[in-house]
């Protein structure tokens, strides 16, 4: 009689494409919608690892049916942040050598964005980082800000706080809701592209909310869930998804949602152009279809010219209020 | 009143599942699985030779793999197709039926006539939806093969599921081949079907899901324990019984087939009528060859009398894996009932008399075979009869008594398949939480 199956013949090739020696699948763990401490969602789109391949696992991104967060469910277990954060990983190394002309580019209107933010501050402002990879936006304030800034930056990983360590900047290292920093201390914060990767958006808002000086703002940049890359990418190849890093992604109403659950107020929330997310997209529907490398190589941050068109496009977008990215000022009570 | 525990009953797909749900709740439940091992129809075996087969030929999506956090351990199944035995032809299903002049004219006619309407039976209705020509040579023969009943005494609403349309089935079709993966077409109900939705199989056979699943249930799983009875008082369960002692439960969510749930109430006779809900009884003939892709596609339906089984599916097609090299599997659906000649005949001979009508379809298949496994099981398919089409309505809302819901393939008495098992139990188990336990079993 037959036995219950155990093994099955070779070769086998299971799951997504990895990088050699990460065949191991992750260690996943179930979550609830961190707005609404709910598990009501439904599934949206079903990915793997396109730009890193760091494992072998397919992912399932899902939205709550009460608040519509989109979140990633099971999502990988905190101890392997080490895997889906390679070396190579592009926040902890987007330098002039690396990425050339796109480098100077994006310097130049990263600058200008950032000063925007900053207009109303105090000489003598602390401005923390959290979230700050190597340390590109504050060697930016650095340079192009006011000399008397106090700049700090937060990341909880190593290879981060090293390379920002390099450039002379003070980071400090940890998650923010546990380092011991002085609270009613910040004038203000920026958290770009940090809060959808991090495990515990409304404790990390509130750990800054402690951190501000009443009337203190944060400055928060994220992936629009309500944009038409993701409607038109949605289903498994969006870049907003950054199989499987980022973890929860927002739309203008769920952001003002954590803002409150947080315990700020959402004192505005607008567009910004980006070109990566469409890159992206494209990018990884062309891997996923296994298209040649060449055509893979034109849709990468080293492609100026795709950069350009999209960023236009985005920008054209924007002024419809369907740009890629979200900057939400929140803002602490006086 | 959430200090007493959830029974749950069967610890198969849908009872897993709703375990799983509930530890994540942190409410207090108890899972009683009857037999020694968990899995229930999602079974799989392996024989020593080499050759995986399920309950009938299984997969699941790539959705349902990420959900449960097994996509790592599934393989894609690159391609999936049906086709159709007519009048000795070979058409492909269901775009080749489109290039038979009289279905194509007589579904025109019917449309143009009227639709079909839900409380005749269900030949009329796939008559009125299909027109006669394709109803009478493919869908009533594979009907009544299916269910062992005349298509005259089923219900209109054993069809109601079949209708994808023609343009969304071309796409998918499409897609599918265009991106060699076996995308998901008229497979999933509850959720959206698009070109990122595929098939997938769990290395080592199904029971991969139902073994990932009890992980970390420990102590809340109790195997060998038959549910007795369940205990119902003023039309609200109160407790259930194993081994001969009272457990108080807050609610049951009961996976077991109607007829056995309608035994076990007791103290209403509010689940009298389910005890005439029917299922069919099927075996599966897994017959071994030498060769690969002996049938047209993974599946060739036939709808011809006379014929001991009605669909042939050639697993390898869609999952090369599943035999050594060089070898094929053909799983025959014979429908039958319990105790009927062909449930008491030996598992040799129902190999043979497969053999002997196969060789009609297929000439020298004979000298290729390899001898055969056989399953049977009593419970495979619920049967829509007409008789209590009003009573099965009435439970699809509900099981009428509070506290007690019905889920899973044979719990809710539908033809459901892996994934909407999945998604539909998580849907009912939401509602149960969200009464606080005051539980109307409910479909939408």
């Amino acid at each position: 009689m037959a036995s219950p199956a155990t093994t099955s013949d070779a070769p086998a090739r299971t799951g997504a494409p990895c990088r050699a020696g990460s065949d191991r699948p992750l260690a996943l763990v179930p979550v609830r919608c961190c707005i609404c401490d709910l598990d009501d969602a439904d599934p949206v789109a079903v990915g793997e690892d396109f730009e890193y391949r760091t494992s072998p696992d397919s992912f399932l991104a899902v939205r709550c049916r009460r608040c519509g967060l989109v979140y990633l469910n099971p999502r990988p277990d905190n101890q392997e942040l080490d895997r889906i954060y390679p070396p190579d990983y592009h926040a902890f190394n987007f330098s002039e050598g690396e990425f050339g002309f796109v480098y100077k580019v994006r310097r130049r209107l990263e600058a200008r964005r950032l000063l925007r933010c900053c207009r109303a501050l105090d000489p003598e402002a602390r401005i923390l980082d959290i979230g700050c990879g190597d340390g590109f936006h504050l060697d930016l304030l650095r340079d192009y800000g006011l000399p008397g800034w106090r700049l700090e930056g937060i990341d909880s990983s190593e290879r981060a706080a090293e390379a920002a360590g390099r450039r002379g900047l003070t980071v400090h290292r940890g998650r923010v809701q546990d380092l011991d920093l002085p609270s009613d201390s910040v004038d203000l914060a920026f958290m770009i592209a940090t809060i959808e990767h991090v495990d515990d958006p409304p404790g990390v808002l509130a750990a800054v909310g402690r951190l501000l000086k009443p009337g203190g703002r944060v400055v928060v940049v994220t992936d629009n869930a309500a944009s038409p890359d993701a409607a038109l990418f949605g289903g498994r190849h969006w870049g907003g998804y950054h199989f499987p890093r980022h973890w929860n992604l927002f739309t203008a109403s769920t952001l003002r949602e954590l803002a409150r659950k947080s315990g700020l107020e959402a004192e505005s929330v607008s567009q910004v152009a980006s070109p990566v997310n469409w890159v992206y997209s494209i990018r990884n529907r062309l891997v996923d279809r296994g298209s040649p490398n060449w055509l893979v190589e034109r849709f990468s941050l080293r492609a100026p010219v795709m950069l350009a068109y999209f960023t236009l496009l985005d920008a054209l977008l924007c002024r419809v209020g369907k740009g890629c990215l979200l900057r939400a000022v929140l803002r602490k009570s006086p | 009143m959430h200090g007493k525990p959830i029974a749950i009953i069967g610890a198969g797909l849908a009872g897993l599942t709703a375990a799983t749900f509930l530890r994540r709740q942190g409410i207090p439940f108890i899972l009683y699985e009857a037999g020694p091992t968990v899995a229930g129809l999602a079974t799989s075996f392996r024989d020593p030779d080499g050759f995986t087969y399920d309950f009938g030929a299984h997969f699941i999506t790539n959705r349902l793999a990420a959900a449960l956090g097994i996509g790592a351990e599934c393989r894609t199944v690159e391609s999936y197709g049906e086709s159709v035995r007519i009048r000795g032809k070979i058409h492909r299903y269901p775009l080749g039926l489109l290039k038979v002049p009289r279905f194509v004219s007589d579904a025109i006619l019917s449309r143009m006539t009227g639709g079909a309407s839900r409380s005749g039976s269900a030949a009329e209705w796939f008559r009125a939806t299909y027109g006669r020509a394709m109803a009478d040579e493919v869908a009533i023969p594979l009907l009544e093969a299916w269910s062992g009943v005349p298509a005259s005494d089923l219900a209109a609403s054993v069809g109601e599921k079949m209708g994808t349309s023609v343009w969304k089935t071309f796409y998918l079709k499409y897609a599918s081949r265009r991106l060699g993966r076996a995308v998901a077409s008229g497979y999933s109900h509850e959720m959206p079907e698009s070109p990122d939705v595929w098939h997938v199989y769990p290395e080592g056979g199904l029971g991969l899901l139902c073994r990932r699943l009890a992980e970390g249930l420990d102590g809340s799983l109790r195997l060998d324990s038959p549910v007795e009875a369940i205990e119902v008082e003023s039309d609200r369960v109160r407790a259930v019984r194993v081994h001969g002692r009272e457990q108080p439960v807050s609610a049951v969510v009961s996976t077991a087939p109607c007829h056995i749930l309608a035994r076990l109430v007791r103290g209403t006779e509010a689940l009298r009528p389910l005890a005439r809900f029917k299922y069919r009884p099927m075996i599966f003939a897994n017959l071994r060859f030498d060769g690969r892709d002996l049938l047209p596609d993974t599946v060739l339906w036939i709808p011809e009398a006379g014929r001991p089984f009605f669909r042939l599916t050639e697993t390898t097609q869609s999952m090369p894996w599943l035999a050594p090299p060089g070898k094929t599997l053909i799983t025959a659906d014979l429908g039958c009932e319990v105790g009927d000649a062909a449930w008491r005949m030996d598992d040799e001979a129902i190999g043979l008399r497969c053999l002997s009508h196969l060789e009609e379809i297929l000439p020298a298949v004979r000298g290729k075979y390899l001898g055969c496994r056989i399953l049977r099981t009593p419970v495979a398919y619920p049967v829509f009869l007409r008789d209590y089409e009003a009573d099965r309505l009435r439970f699809e809302r509900s099981t009428g008594i509070e506290g007690l819901v019905s889920i899973g393939r044979n719990g809710e008495f539908a033809h459901l398949l892996m994934e909407d098992v999945y998604w539909r139990t998580l849907k009912h188990l939401r509602r149960v939480i969200s009464r606080g336990f005051n539980v109307r079993a409910a479909a939408a």
